[in-house]
């Protein structure tokens, strides 16, 4: 057993702790309908943990994914609003979320500016850009073909859960079985090393930034599409949430380490908490400190368990 | 050809300046620029402005409810020196000091929406969180006969808003014996958590009968929630925003207590322009109380742009 896959059963196992201490103390939390729920609201977050798990990798960061978010589903919305156009509004989110990454990865590879400075500008660009674009109003009411990218099933499973389980599954061989993925996980380690072996560095991490922005205007299609509504502020507050699934996830900000899957996980673990605390009606006031808590607790379980799951299999041979 | 385009927007200039010049202005402060609510107070505030022949500035934080950009943005206006202001402070407590700048710098300060909790004011204009909150409440009591299930999606806790409507929701269920609330949850006043929170609660409650929201967008974010998974019940919320009023429109929402932004700018900018030119102004201005249901609604689906300010004998005086 490597180090890496310990480590992935430890924070899988963290969550199952967490799964069976709500099934104990509330009846519902394991039907079908609440599963179901927990995984679609999970789902908004991990396409935009996703994208910015590759940014991660490579030593990176991306602040700009809720500002992203904001000014591509208002300019999304009100298209459609405007034109009943499904596929217009479609295109022009995911093309918007892209083409704001491609800026990020051209201001970082390129320009050489830090991804923390270049990104947190980028944030204020667009979220200057929303708030003058929408003028204090929102835009809602869309087509109900686009909205079934939101509300829809297939074969009784949401449509968000769905494209969740694509994107982890095709994320998940792009970085673990691809050439491409494997010199993103290099870039992250030694950029030094990875650019004398010959991994084109500023190629790829344009290529990450733009998938960040990427999977950023999808979100922001399937939150149009969920919320049948955009304002300008629409994902100002989502941006650290994502970067906190994907560090519980076990990515390292030193980049280099760190999955899809991981990210995944550390999604569902801040969905869960909501989730348990609205079935355990715990008080309003208390809320932000159990947050705070089960974060910590499940994230030393996760530690703990890691460390002792590695040494065992370091034993072990 | 860029020759003419430059001495065009020169003399625009030049003229917007002598006209600043020589006209009256008022200093509006809003706390954002992402709530319709304070879109419709900055609305009427240039409405009554322009119908008394001065000028608004808008002071609005580019980060929402920012207190040192609030603060900035005072300093400001205190070397500008503006005819009047026009206040709705991003914190009650925290902007206090600022509003003593204004003060010592003699410019009258028209209070309005979130009552300061210091600071000299000319007048204060607002409505009650708790009256709006109690009196829609009772609309969705009335409704559900005396009797059922209901859910409250708070707002953020702490907030003063948030904590008034609470107060003025459970009054109304209290004053029903045959209500129970089955659950208090806070949305943040946010529509995405107050349609995840109200997702999580339907798991524990399928039967419930109604849903208190202390604002619109929770409201609609509860609204989608039951749709999406197949239930009904009888949900209001406050603010009579737009798309409220689409959705009351359309039956499937019950009601809004309506804060009346608009109104407020209105009012706020007409008695901060009469005490700058020394007319007599009232201390306080409560806009009554209306929940905006099937049987009302109209008034509420004409834009705010489009809506004119009420006259000065009719604006409610205490």
């Amino acid at each position: 057993m490597s180090r890496a896959l310990a480590q992935l059963l430890a924070r899988v196992l963290a969550v199952l702790a967490l799964c069976a201490v709500l099934a104990l103390l509330s009846d519902v939390f394991l039907t079908r309908g609440n599963i179901v729920n927990v995984l679609r609201q999970t789902s908004l977050l991990f396409f935009l943990a996703s994208g910015l798990t590759l940014v991660v990798l490579t030593a990176g960061l991306d602040l700009s994914v809720g500002a992203n978010i904001s000014l591509a589903a208002c300019v999304a919305g009100t298209a459609m609003k405007a034109t009943g156009e499904p596929l217009l509004g479609a295109a022009l989110g995911l093309g918007i979320g892209a083409a704001v990454g491609l800026c990020n990865g051209l201001m970082v590879a390129l320009l050489r500016i830090p991804s923390f400075i270049a990104t947190y500008g980028m944030l204020w660009v667009l979220q200057g850009a929303a708030y003058a674009y929408m003028a204090g109003q929102p835009v809602y009411g869309f087509p109900r073909a686009f909205r079934l990218i939101g509300v829809g099933t297939v074969g009784g499973i949401p449509v968000p859960i769905l494209l969740m389980a694509a994107v982890l599954a095709l994320g998940s061989v792009f970085t673990a079985r691809t050439i491409w993925g494997q010199q993103i996980y290099a870039i992250g380690a030694n950029a030094t090393a990875a650019r004398l072996s010959g991994v084109p560095v500023k190629r790829r991490l344009i290529l990450v930034y733009l998938l960040s922005g990427a999977t950023t205007g999808l979100a922001a299609l399937i939150f149009l599409a969920r919320l049948n509504s955009a304002e300008a502020d629409i994902g100002g507050e989502l941006t650290l949430p994502a970067i906190a699934a994907v560090l519980i996830g076990g990515a390292s900000l030193f980049g280099g380490v760190g999955s899809l899957f991981g990210t995944f996980i550390g999604a569902l673990l801040l969905t869960l908490v909501l989730n348990g605390m609205n079935l355990l009606e715990v008080d309003a006031r208390w809320q932000p400190f159990v947050t705070g808590a089960i974060i910590l607790a499940a994230v030393w379980i996760d530690m703990r368990t890691g460390r002792m799951f590695a040494a065992r299999a370091e034993k072990g041979g | 050809m860029r020759r003419t385009l430059l001495f065009a927007v020169l003399g625009m200039l030049a003229a917007a300046g002598t006209a600043r010049a020589d006209g009256e202005t008022v200093a509006v402060f809003t706390k954002n620029q992402t709530n319709p609510f304070f879109a419709a107070e900055r609305v009427g505030a240039e409405r009554a402005a322009a119908a008394m022949g001065a000028h608004v500035i808008q002071y609005v934080p580019t980060k929402p409810d920012s207190i040192p950009e609030q603060l900035s943005e005072i300093d400001d206006v205190v070397v500008k020196k503006p005819s009047a202001v026009v206040f709705v402070p991003v914190d009650y407590k925290a902007m206090v000091p600022g509003v003593q700048r204004l003060n010592a710098a003699g410019i009258p300060v028209v209070n309005i929406t979130d009552r300061s909790a210091g600071g000299d004011f000319v007048a204060f204009v607002g409505a009650s969180d708790y009256e709006i909150a109690k009196m829609t409440a009772r609309r969705l009591m009335h409704a559900l006969g005396g009797k059922g299930k209901v859910i409250i999606l708070e707002g953020v806790r702490g907030a003063l808003t948030a904590q008034d409507r609470l107060r003025g929701f459970k009054d109304a269920i209290a004053e029903n014996p045959g209500v129970t609330l089955v659950a208090s949850q806070p949305g943040n006043y946010q529509r995405l958590q107050g349609m995840q929170v109200m997702e999580n609660l339907l798991q524990a409650h399928p039967d419930v009968d109604g849903v208190l929201a202390a604002n619109d967008a929770m409201a609609i974010g509860a609204l989608d929630a039951l749709a999406d998974s197949g239930h009904s019940a009888q949900v209001i919320g406050i603010n009579a925003t737009r798309e409220a009023i689409d959705a009351i429109k359309a039956g499937k929402m019950l009601a809004s207590g309506d804060y009346n932004g608009f109104l407020q700018g209105c009012i706020g900018t007409m008695i901060a322009l009469r005490a700058a030119r020394h007319e007599s102004v009232p201390k306080s201005v409560a806009l009554p109380v209306v929940v905006v249901d099937k049987s009302n609604y109209q008034p509420y689906a004409v834009p705010v742009e489009k809506r004119a300010c009420p006259k000065w004998e009719d604006v409610p005086q205490h």
